[in-house]
């Protein structure tokens, strides 16, 4: 469904968003658009030569700015612009008005975001400086047309908002499938041996470096390092433990094919191996035609052209970022990723150890804490909900708003943390019930083949029982990556009720005689 | 040039069809952020600048073609 979207500006920014969005009259704030999904502020910098009386409008704009925001329902985004200079102010070299009134207003606009949860601000430098003051400014649209910025940027500014408009919805990759020779490091470790290939020390090897380093800080914010390279393992391994200048080690990667099978058929197996789907991977290779192999097999991983010079690698990377991992703010949550699914990892290897799998589940001292939805864990709550597709019953996707809105209007929502001896998972599902009905039910794959989906589920409608609740209503809605669990409500002891066309199914239970008993190696705690 | 032009008009305006006829008179999908729009687009497809006075005398098809025909020709 089309987002309705309204943008209060006080130049002519129509030609840079997409068609549809509504504007508020030129520097006009008496009126604004009640049933917009989402806000966006565009005030950019007066144009005039009165340096003066420029820095005092830049200062009415944060005012304005301000009033606004105690205007708009707190449970709907507002996107705001920061404001950049766009064409060379001063008339005078000592004349820094407009500077320090755009610093100011721009401090405004972070305090805001600060203190209110549904303000986002957009650094607008990203975009600004790209260009030199002479591409971004035109006195002849700016007087025919009042245009703040050079309408021929349209394109361009088009592409980047849509991008920030993805790291605010947080729909980022999660995994990223790394080469060795000529991709982490310089030369063939076959061929060049352990000291030989080139890493740190004088370029290349410096460049590599560089991208070794920015690649781990990138693995801190959340982002999954694998391997999958044409190499003896053995001698990837002597190489991590023994050159000296290697930032990314074994222990940095949370899976890895180190073989010469075909890299279609790895990346395959390490999707199934960390249980992501293929369409949260990308893939960097120097090798054309191992990125062309991987392209046709596997047409939803992502494969960015890698560049020819390791000087470039810095440009790569920042584009890299911007493109497929660039979030609005990181979770908590997203900072353990790495340890977590190499405790998975862990996990499975003791699985094979156990041949009865109660056995099994006992000896993992699984513990499990289910807690009502709350300022802390919105944030996370709602970026499950755009981010998980498999074991997701409804696949409704929503944003921190829509949860305090919810809450308002009397919903349960509780979301479930699970730990065990090899670590703890931190919060990885949720659930929304509102009123009697189960509107939107999903745990992370990380968790699940553990008997936890249905332990948490129980352990709920045992709660929803106590408060006096009879029966409870539920749908399963098939998308293309959900079917694992089209039959999980059957699974828990629900009647289904009807089958849809399109494979959809309503459920119901009553919950008096309802078999809602939880093993007890499940050690429950509800907050 | 005129099947150029007329591609960029359509895009513009965000028209099907479009023909050598059209005017502000007669589309109402040719306002001044349209008209702002198709100044642009002219400029990039055929690499020259348009005077404010160039533009504002754009107001039928005919105009247009003229216009940018004695831009390229100048």
């Amino acid at each position: 469904m089309e987002k309705s979207v309204f943008v209060f500006r006080n130049n002519t920014v129509e030609r840079f968003f997409p068609p549809g969005y509504v504007y508020s009259g030129y520097d006009d704030i008496s009126v604004i658009m009640e049933d917009a999904d989402y806000y966006v502020w565009f005030y950019q910098s007066p144009v005039t030569s009165d340096t003066i009386s420029a820095a005092e409008e830049i200062k009415a704009y944060a005012d304005k700015f301000s009033f606004i925001l105690s205007r708009i329902d707190d449970r709907k985004n507002v996107l705001a612009l920061t404001m950049e200079p766009f064409y060379a102010v001063p008339m005078t070299e000592d004349d820094y008005g407009i500077k320090e009134a755009m610093a100011a207003y721009n401090q405004v606009l972070f305090d805001m975001e600060r203190e209110h949860a549904n303000v986002k601000v957009i650094d607008f430098s990203e975009f600004t400086s790209r260009y030199n003051a002479s591409d971004l400014f035109d006195w002849k649209f700016y007087f025919i047309s009042q245009m703040g910025l050079n309408p021929r940027l349209s394109k361009d500014f088009l592409a980047w908002w849509q991008e920030k408009l993805g790291s605010v919805a947080l729909k980022r990759k999660k995994c990223l499938v790394l080469d060795l020779d000529n991709t982490l490091w310089g030369g063939v470790l076959g061929e060049d041996g352990i000291s030989g290939i080139k890493i740190g020390g004088d370029y290349p090897g410096k460049a590599f470096l560089f991208f070794q380093k920015a690649l781990l800080k990138l693995s801190h914010s959340g982002v999954i390092l694998t391997v999958c390279s044409k190499n003896n393992e053995a001698d990837v391994l002597e190489a991590w433990e023994k050159n000296p200048f290697m930032v990314l080690k074994r222990e940095h990667f949370s899976a890895m094919r180190i073989n010469w099978n075909d890299k279609a058929s790895n990346i395959k197996e390490l999707a199934a191996e960390l249980n992501i789907g293929l369409d949260s991977f990308v893939f960097l290779d120097d090798n054309p035609t191992e990125r062309e192999l991987v392209r046709q097999m596997l047409p939803m991983v992502s494969v960015p052209d890698f560049p020819e010079q390791p000087y470039a690698l810095p440009d790569f990377f920042k584009g890299l970022v911007q493109k497929y991992f660039k979030v609005y703010s990181i979770t908590e949550e997203d900072k353990k990723k790495t340890e977590q699914y190499k405790a998975n990892a862990a996990r499975a290897q003791a699985q094979v150890s156990f041949t009865d799998f109660n056995e099994f589940l006992k000896s993992l001292d699984i513990r499990i804490r289910i807690e009502a939805a709350n300022e802390f864990n919105i944030p996370r709550i709602a970026q499950m909900t755009q981010k998980t597709n498999q074991f997701n019953l409804t696949t409704r996707r929503y944003t921190d708003s829509d949860l305090r809105s919810f809450l308002e209007q009397g919903w349960q929502i509780w979301c479930i943390s699970v730990a065990d001896k090899f670590g703890d998972n931190g919060i990885t599902g949720t659930i929304f019930v509102d009123g009697n009905r189960i509107d939107t039910l999903l745990l992370s794959c990380r968790i699940l083949g553990k008997g936890i989906e249905t332990a948490f589920v129980k352990k709920v409608l045992g709660i929803l029982k106590e408060s006096g609740i009879k029966e409870i209503v539920s749908e399963y809605i098939p998308t293309a990556k959900n079917a694992q669990v089209s039959d999980f409500y059957d699974r828990c002891g629900f009647t289904c009720a009807a089958t849809l066309a399109d494979g959809g199914k309503t459920y119901s239970i009553v919950l008096d005689g309802a078999d809602l008993q939880v093993e007890p190696y499940y050690h429950i705690e509800v907050i | 040039m005129e099947e150029k032009i007329l591609e960029i008009m359509k895009s513009v305006f965000g028209l099907e069809t479009l023909d050598e006829t059209c005017s502000q008179e007669n589309c109402e999908k040719w306002d001044s952020m349209a008209q702002l729009n198709l100044a642009v687009e002219l400029e990039m497809e055929f690499d020259m600048t348009l005077e404010p006075e160039e533009i504002g005398e754009m107001k039928t098809f005919s105009d247009v073609v003229r216009i940018v025909k004695s831009k390229m020709e100048a």
